[in-house]
């Protein structure tokens, strides 16, 4: 991620929400709007700062969208939770970075977590937090792309 | 036009088929109508605030529809929607799942090709191209869409039976001191490591290694 | 009342090679079956998620004593897991473990490898051990250890291409499992040594 070297093991995050994508993604009745994808593309943005967009991206996922997407249906919620523990652990690892000055946010970053939060307020919460949660493939397929 | 009052039932089994990033949608006709049902077509980039009609796909009868072209960025996610008409009546719209190009198509094996020495066979493979809307059009390797792109193969001994397995990632392999004289087999696979993709083995391509001189 | 059952005692976690079990003592009620039920808890529950406990429905009322928990411990964070009895509609209290397990403590055993000369090959076939494994396998010729190459692969179904020998020659193995998610590896296996078709005298 750009100058900060950590290593993310993105495969049991991607296991877990593809278990769920069909069962989340149904919840969401919303085509015509998107939390990371609004009004551009996450891919679209070509920031130098990578670890920063990342790291801010997991502790929103972390403190705002995880514990609004409780479902009835139990597997669901141990996929839930075993995405949201492997953020928390992630993050902390990213946290590394922000103590070694290597995660810094320049304008443009600043700029797309600002568009995403304004997104998300824009909505319900649970409904908010469910398209954050059905969106999460986005992030994977930007992280991972840009690795 | 006002949308006629819709009582005819609704296409089943909505879906995206792609192949190389070929995304094609298919459905079933709705349950007991036969022959003369027209569909038409539209599809969302997911996020973006409109449908948009397909004219190529409007009152057509087959039922299919390539959108290949209007869902090509693999950088975007998108929705897809059928609506039956027969008879003056209709059924509702129909849509997909959310498709994600990227992790949603499959991958085609990659093509093989195989030369032999006395002692050695050397192995070429070619990875398909992403889809392209024309030949004139410039190819996307799938190495540069999924970086993590790498190839298995599986060299099978025709004498012995052994076969044995190898994980490369450039595209030439050349395995050498082998028997003089003898069958070997080779099939090779994509292997994808994220996303998790991967093709099915080829056909198997055999060769044999030249007599000893 | 219903909480005249006693809670099950030893709650305790088994874990080798990224799979983990929850064991517990049984709870003995003469003539009747006790069944228990099984709740886990990750960090991010315990931080931000308000203490929540989720069942983990295979191991709800199990008559079993034991419980799989591999797929719910599936990030690298501090885990509490808590049982309890239950008999028709009396329960006992939830029993918690004492302190926390993390995956990252797993014991990891060597691999299995069998290697195998096939003429002038060196290969080796391994033994599956599961997703989360990779294979770092080290070879070398004998009596050039200073010269050891490296393979790692995650191929366990079938016989995986090492590298080819000089005729004669005899050639030394040995291999160790790597754990990427909790970022690492077993002690090394036995070294196992083959020999290589052909006289080592004559170089062809």
């Amino acid at each position: 991620l750009g100058a900060c070297r950590v290593s993310l093991s993105m495969t049991e995050i991607r296991a877990g929400f593809t278990a769920i994508k069909a069962n989340i993604q149904s919840r969401d009745p919303i085509r015509t709007l998107s939390i990371l994808s609004h009004p551009q593309s996450l891919h679209k943005v070509k920031s130098p700062d990578r670890c920063c967009i990342t790291h801010h991206l997991f502790t929103f996922y972390v403190d705002k969208v995880f514990k609004h997407c409780r479902t009835e249906d139990s597997f669901v919620n141990r996929k839930i939770s075993s995405i949201a523990n492997s953020f928390l652990s992630a993050r902390r690892k990213l946290g590394q970075c922000h103590e070694q000055n290597n995660c810094a946010c320049g304008e443009k970053s600043t700029e797309k977590i600002k568009q995403i939060l304004e997104n998300y307020e824009g909505l319900n919460v649970t409904s908010a937090a469910m398209k954050s949660l059905g969106e999460l493939d986005i992030l994977l397929d930007w992280m991972e792309k840009s690795r | 036009s006002g949308e006629l009052y819709c009582s005819l039932p609704n296409p089943r089994n909505v879906h995206f088929e792609s192949i190389n990033m070929k995304n094609v949608l298919h459905w079933s006709a709705p349950e007991g109508t036969g022959d003369g049902v027209l569909y038409k077509v539209k599809y969302a980039v997911y996020g973006v605030g409109k449908w948009i009609r397909k004219p190529e796909c409007r009152n057509i009868n087959r039922t299919w529809c390539d959108l290949s072209s209007e869902t090509s960025d693999y950088e975007e996610q998108y929705y897809a929607s059928v609506k039956a008409f027969l008879n003056g009546t209709c059924s509702d719209w129909v849509e997909t799942t959310r498709f994600n190009p990227l992790t949603d198509t499959k991958i085609d094996p990659p093509m093989v090709s195989v030369s032999s020495t006395d002692k050695s066979i050397s192995i070429v493979l070619t990875a398909p191209e992403k889809w392209k809307r024309s030949p004139e059009e410039e190819s996307i390797p799938l190495l540069q869409v999924y970086p993590g792109l790498e190839y298995n193969v599986s060299v099978l001994n025709k004498k012995t039976k052994k076969r044995w397995f190898f994980s490369i990632k450039n595209n030439t392999l050349v395995v050498p001191w082998l028997e003089p004289g003898t069958a070997y087999c080779v099939s090779a696979q994509i292997h994808i490591t994220t996303p998790v993709l991967d093709s099915s083995f080829s056909k198997e391509h055999c060769i044999a290694t030249l007599k000893d001189k | 009342g219903d909480d005249l059952l006693p809670a099950p005692q030893s709650v305790s976690i088994f874990s080798t090679n990224m799979k983990h079990f929850l064991t517990w003592s049984p709870v003995i009620v003469q003539g009747a079956t006790v069944r228990y039920s099984v709740e886990f808890q990750g960090e991010y529950e315990r931080e931000h998620a308000n203490g929540s406990w989720i069942p983990i429905s295979e191991c709800s009322f199990t008559a079993a004593t034991v419980c799989n928990i591999t797929e719910d411990i599936s990030a690298s964070v501090a885990y509490k897991m808590r049982v309890r009895a239950e008999l028709g509609s009396r329960r006992s209290p939830w029993q918690t473990m004492k302190g926390y397990f993390n995956r990252i403590t797993t014991s990891l055993t060597p691999p299995l490898l069998s290697v195998i000369a096939d003429g002038y090959h060196l290969l080796v076939e391994l033994t599956d051990m599961g997703p989360a494994f990779q294979f770092r396998v080290l070879y070398w010729k004998k009596g050039k250890e200073s010269m050891v190459q490296q393979k790692v692969t995650n191929e366990v179904s079938s016989v995986v291409h090492l590298d080819t020998m000089e005729s004669g020659a005899e050639y030394c193995v040995k291999a160790q499992t790597h754990v990427e998610a909790i970022n690492r590896s077993s002690s090394f296996s036995p070294t196992q040594c083959v020999r290589a078709q052909g006289d080592s005298s004559v170089w062809l």
